[in-house]
C-alpha cells in the first residue's frame, strides 16, 4: 500500500498558501509531520482526507486517484482531527455506533467491536455516560477509538497527543506501534519527542513546502557534531543568540547552561559537543530555510 | 465608555458577518418592497375596509415604519436573542467574566449590539421606503420628515425594547430558547392588542409600545369625519384577500405631542432599567449544573484511574470489520438525537398539544395546533444539518463513505418522521374522515417544513434563518394567509395546483442543499 502525492497545492486566496508543489510518497509505517504553525501540516491531512480539494496536483493510493474518486480513500481511512467535537447527548456506545454507519461499519460483532474499542482506550467505565460530560482526555481517546473503528489501512492523526496526561500518551505510542505494521499512519505533532519515539520517517515542513523527509537518522546527521553546550553569564546569551541557534536555555544558580547549534564552523570557547536529537534538526532546518 | 464601544462593536460585527445576516438582509429589501403594495396587489399592509391612503410620504413613510416596527418585533427577537448563548457556546464569557466589567456594562453591551443589528434592517426597510415614493409616486412632494419621525418615534423605542426584552430572556431563560419564543409571543401579542384599541388617542398611545395605535386612531378618524363612516377597525400586517375598488384619500400624518415623544423615551427607559434590574440574576457564565457534572467526572476518573486498568489496545483480535453501508443506523441515530435534544420536561408539552389534537375539532387541529407542536420543535429541525458544524464534527462526516447519499437523506427521513409522528393525530382523523387531500397537504407540509430546515441550514451554515422563517411561517399558517400556507390549513381553489407548487418547492429545496452540501464536504 503506498500513497503517492504529486505537486500538490493549495491556494486559499490570492495571498494564502496552503501547500505549494508538495511531492511525497507514504509508505507502510509511520510518517511523522512537523513543523511550525502554518506550516500546511493540517492542510495536507485534510487533503488526504477528501475533506479539502487541492487546486493543483495528484494524489493516487494504490494507483486510484483519491481527488476524483474520494470515497476510495474514505473506505480504509482513519482520522482523528485537530478539533473535532462530539454529540454531548450520545454515550460512547451510541457514538461509536454512529461513527460506524458513517463509515459503513455493520454486523452482529459491531456493538463487541466498540466494546473492545472502548477497553482499550480505558473508557468502558465511563461508556454509559453522556459524552457531554467527559474531560478533555476522555474526548481525545474517543476520537482515536472512532478512527480505528472501520480496521483502517490509512490513518491519520492530527495533534493526536492534545490533552492527554503522560500516561495516555506512552499508552498511544504503544497503540501506533501494534498498528503500524499494517498500515500507514500519518501523524503531526508540536511535540517533538511524541514524533522522536513513533515515527520511523519524518517529514519537516514550513510555508507549505517540505523540507525534509527521512528516515530519523539520517535527518540528524544534518546537525551531528554542530550541537553544543555551554554555562554562562545571562548578559553573553545576547550576543551569542545572534551567532548561534540557541535551542534550548536552562538556569543553574546564577549562570545559564545554553544549549545551541553552530550557523558556521566556530563553536563558543569552554563549549562541549553534545549528542544531536530530532529536536535539534527540526529546529536548524525550520530556523534556517 | 470607550471599551463598551469596542465590545458592542465586536459583538455586532460578530453578529453581521454571516450569512444568515446577508440572507435576511436580502429578504428584508423584499419585505421593504412590499410593505407598500401597488393598487392592484391581491393584499394590503394596512387594511381600512374599502379605503386606501394616496401614496404621498406621509402614508408611503409612516406605512414603512408602522410594517418595520411590527414585522421587527415579531421576528426580530429570535434573531438577537442568542447573543449571551453565543458568548456562552464559544466560552467567551468565561473569558469576559474575568475582565472587571460589571454585569449591568456587558448585559448593556449585549442590548446595544442587539439594538445595532434591528436598526441595521430597519436603515434597509428606512431606505427602501424612499425609493418606494420614487417607484410608487403619484406625483406628491418628497418631505424627509415623514419618513425619518415615524421611524424614530416607533421603530427605535419599540426595537430597544425588543433588545432589552431579549437581554432580559436570555438572563432569566438561559438556553431554553423555545419558551423564550412562546413567552416573547404572548408578551407581544399583548403589546400589539394596544395597535387597535377602541379608545385611541394619547392615553392609549403612551402606553402602547409601539405608539401605532397614534396613526390608527388619526386614520380611523379622518376616513370617518370625511366620508362619514363608522369604521371601528385598521388591520396590519399582509393581508391577502380578493382586489376590491379603493376610495382613495390623502391623509397627512399625526400631529406629534410632547406626551407621546415623552412617552418614547420612558420606553426606553423602561427597556434599560429590565436590563439593569435583571443584572442582578445574570449568572455571569457562572453555571450550577456543569460543576455538579464536573465535581461527578472527577469522581469518576478516580475510580477508574488509568493506573488500575491494564488493557492495552491490539487490533489484533478485534472481530472482523463487516461492510453495511446502509442509512438505517444513521436514521435511528439521528432520531435519538432529535428526542434527547432540549429538556425532557418539554416533551410533556408536546404529548400534551399531541392528545389535544385527538379530541380538539378538526380545523382547530390542523390550524392550530398543528403549526404549534410542529413549531415546538423549531430547535430540533433547526440543528438537523447544523449539528454537525456547531459540535465540530463535521471532519468526521464529510470524510465518511458517500456523506451526501446516506448522511444526508437520514437526516431528512428523521425530520420528516418526526414531523409526520407528531402530526398522527390530525393525519388519522383526515385518513377516518376520506378526507385524502389534506391529508397530502400534512404530509407534503412535513417534506417542505423539514427540507426548508435543511436548505436554510446548509446555506446559511447556522439556525437563526430557518427559525425566523419558520416562526413566520407559523404565524401565517394560524392567520390563514393562504398565500404562504405550506401546511394546507387554510382553503386553496386548486389543490392539484397548490401540491404542485409545494412539490416543486420541496424538489428545489433538496437540489439546492444537496449542491450546497456537496461544495462544503470537499472545501474544508
Amino acid at each position: 500500500m503506498s500513497l503517492v502525492i504529486k505537486n500538490l497545492t493549495k491556494q486559499y486566496h490570492k495571498n494564502k498558501i496552503g501547500l505549494t508543489n508538495y511531492s511525497i510518497t507514504i509508505n507502510k509505517g509511520v510518517l511523522g509531520l512537523l513543523g511550525p504553525n502554518g506550516a500546511g501540516k493540517s492542510t495536507l491531512m485534510k487533503i488526504i482526507a477528501t475533506i479539502s480539494k487541492p487546486t493543483g496536483g495528484t494524489l493516487f493510493l494504490d494507483g486510484q486517484d483519491i481527488v476524483k474518486t474520494p470515497d476510495h480513500m474514505r473506505k480504509v481511512l482513519g482520522y482523528l482531527p485537530q478539533d473535532f467535537g462530539v454529540y454531548p447527548n450520545l454515550n460512547a456506545y451510541e457514538f461509536l455506533e454512529y461513527i460506524a454507519a458513517m463509515k459503513g461499519v455493520g454486523g452482529k460483532d459491531l456493538r463487541k467491536r466498540i466494546a473492545m474499542l472502548l477497553e482499550g482506550v480505558n473508557l468502558t467505565a465511563d461508556a454509559k455516560r453522556p459524552i457531554g460530560t467527559y474531560s478533555g482526555g476522555m474526548k481525545q481517546r474517543i476520537g482515536i477509538a472512532q478512527a480505528l473503528l472501520n480496521d483502517p489501512k490509512i490513518l491519520i492523526f492530527d495533534e493526536p497527543t492534545v490533552g492527554l496526561d503522560p500516561e495516555e500518551r506512552m499508552r498511544f505510542r504503544q497503540l501506533i506501534s501494534n498498528l503500524a505494521d499494517d498500515c500507514i499512519i500519518i501523524l503531526s505533532s508540536h511535540i517533538v519527542s511524541d514524533i522522536e519515539t513513533i515515527a520511523d520517517e519524518v517529514a519537516i515542513m514550513k510555508n507549505g513546502i517540505l523540507l525534509e523527509k527521512a528516515i530519523q537518522p539520517d535527518i540528524i546527521k544534518q546537525v551531528e557534531g554542530r550541537v553544543f553546550e555551554t554555562l554562562m553569564n545571562n548578559g553573553e546569551l545576547t550576543r551569542l543568540r545572534t551567532k548561534h541557534l540557541v535551542v534550548n536555555t536552562s538556569r543553574q544558580k546564577d549562570k545559564i547552561s545554553v544549549r545551541y547549534i553552530t550557523r558556521g564552523n566556530e563553536h563558543e570557547p569552554g563549549s562541549t559537543t553534545a549528542a544531536a536529537t530530532l529536536e535539534d534538526a527540526y529546529l536548524f532546518l525550520t530556523q534556517n530555510s | 465608555m470607550n471599551y463598551s464601544y469596542s465590545i458592542i462593536k465586536a459583538d455586532y460585527l460578530q453578529r453581521t458577518r454571516s450569512y444568515s445576516f446577508l440572507i435576511t438582509l436580502a429578504i428584508t429589501i423584499y419585505a421593504a418592497y412590499s410593505f407598500v403594495p401597488p393598487t392592484n396587489a391581491p393584499y394590503t399592509t394596512l387594511n381600512v375596509p374599502g379605503y386606501r391612503g394616496a401614496f404621498n410620504s406621509a402614508w408611503v413613510g409612516y406605512v414603512s415604519a408602522m410594517m418595520t416596527t411590527v414585522m421587527l418585533s415579531l421576528y426580530g427577537f429570535l434573531l438577537v436573542n442568542s447573543g449571551i448563548k453565543k458568548d456562552i457556546d464559544t466560552e467567551v464569557g468565561l473569558i469576559i467574566a474575568t475582565t472587571p466589567i460589571t454585569n449591568f456594562g456587558y448585559l448593556l453591551t449585549k442590548l446595544f449590539s442587539n439594538f445595532l443589528v434591528l436598526l441595521t434592517i430597519a436603515g434597509i426597510t428606512f431606505t427602501v421606503s424612499m425609493a418606494m415614493f420614487l417607484v410608487r409616486g403619484s406625483g406628491y412632494p418628497f418631505i424627509f420628515a415623514d419618513f425619518i419621525i415615524p421611524y424614530i418615534l416607533f421603530a427605535f423605542p419599540a426595537l430597544f425594547l425588543v433588545s432589552g426584552l431579549a437581554v432580559v430572556a436570555e438572563v432569566f431563560l438561559s438556553k431554553r430558547s423555545i419558551l423564550q419564543f412562546i413567552i416573547y409571543f404572548f408578551i407581544c401579542g399583548a403589546m400589539m392588542a394596544g395597535i387597535n384599541s377602541p379608545k385611541p388617542g394619547i392615553p392609549t398611545a403612551v402606553f402602547d409600545p409601539f405608539g401605532l395605535s397614534l396613526v390608527t386612531g388619526s386614520i380611523k378618524n379622518q376616513i370617518n369625519t370625511e366620508f362619514h363612516e363608522n369604521i371601528k377597525q385598521v388591520s396590519f400586517g399582509f393581508i391577502f384577500g380578493d382586489h376590491k375598488t379603493f376610495r382613495t384619500f390623502k391623509w397627512n400624518g399625526v400631529n406629534w405631542l410632547g406626551i407621546f415623544i415623552f412617552s418614547r423615551l420612558a420606553w426606553i427607559t423602561f427597556s434599560l432599567a429590565l436590563v439593569y434590574i435583571s443584572s442582578f440574576f445574570f449568572h455571569r457564565f457562572d453555571f450550577n449544573q456543569p460543576l455538579n457534572k464536573k465535581k461527578k467526572m472527577a469522581t469518576y476518573n478516580q475510580q477508574t484511574g488509568i493506573a488500575e486498568i491494564k488493557a492495552v489496545l491490539d487490533a489484533g483480535p478485534l472481530p472482523p470489520v463487516v461492510a453495511d453501508y446502509g442509512i438505517l443506523p444513521f436514521i435511528k441515530t439521528e432520531l435519538l438525537l432529535l428526542i434527547r435534544k432540549g429538556a425532557k420536561w418539554f416533551w410533556l408539552v408536546t404529548g400534551g398539544v399531541w392528545i389535544a389534537m385527538l379530541f380538539a375539532p378538526l380545523n382547530i387541529a390542523h390550524t392550530y395546533l398543528l403549526p404549534v407542536i410542529w413549531f415546538l420543535q423549531v430547535t430540533r429541525w433547526s440543528e438537523l444539518v447544523t449539528k454537525e458544524r456547531t459540535n465540530r464534527l463535521h471532519y468526521f462526516t464529510y470524510s465518511s463513505y458517500q456523506p451526501l447519499f446516506r448522511m444526508l437523506p437520514a437526516q431528512i427521513l428523521a425530520g420528516v418522521l418526526l414531523a409526520i409522528a407528531l402530526a398522527l393525530p390530525v393525519i388519522g382523523r383526515y385518513l377516518i374522515s376520506a378526507n385524502i387531500n389534506a391529508a397530502i397537504n400534512i404530509f407534503s407540509g412535513a417534506a417542505f417544513i423539514v427540507l426548508l430546515a435543511v436548505c436554510l441550514g446548509i446555506v446559511s451554515g447556522g439556525k437563526k434563518l430557518f427559525e425566523i422563517v419558520f416562526f413566520m411561517l407559523t404565524y401565517a399558517v394560524t392567520q390563514k394567509i393562504s398565500a404562504i400556507d405550506y401546511l394546507g390549513a387554510a382553503p386553496h381553489r386548486d389543490h392539484t395546483g397548490y401540491i404542485t407548487v409545494i412539490f416543486i418547492l420541496i424538489l428545489s429545496l433538496g437540489l439546492i442543499s444537496f449542491f450546497v452540501r456537496n461544495y462544503q464536504a470537499r472545501h474544508l
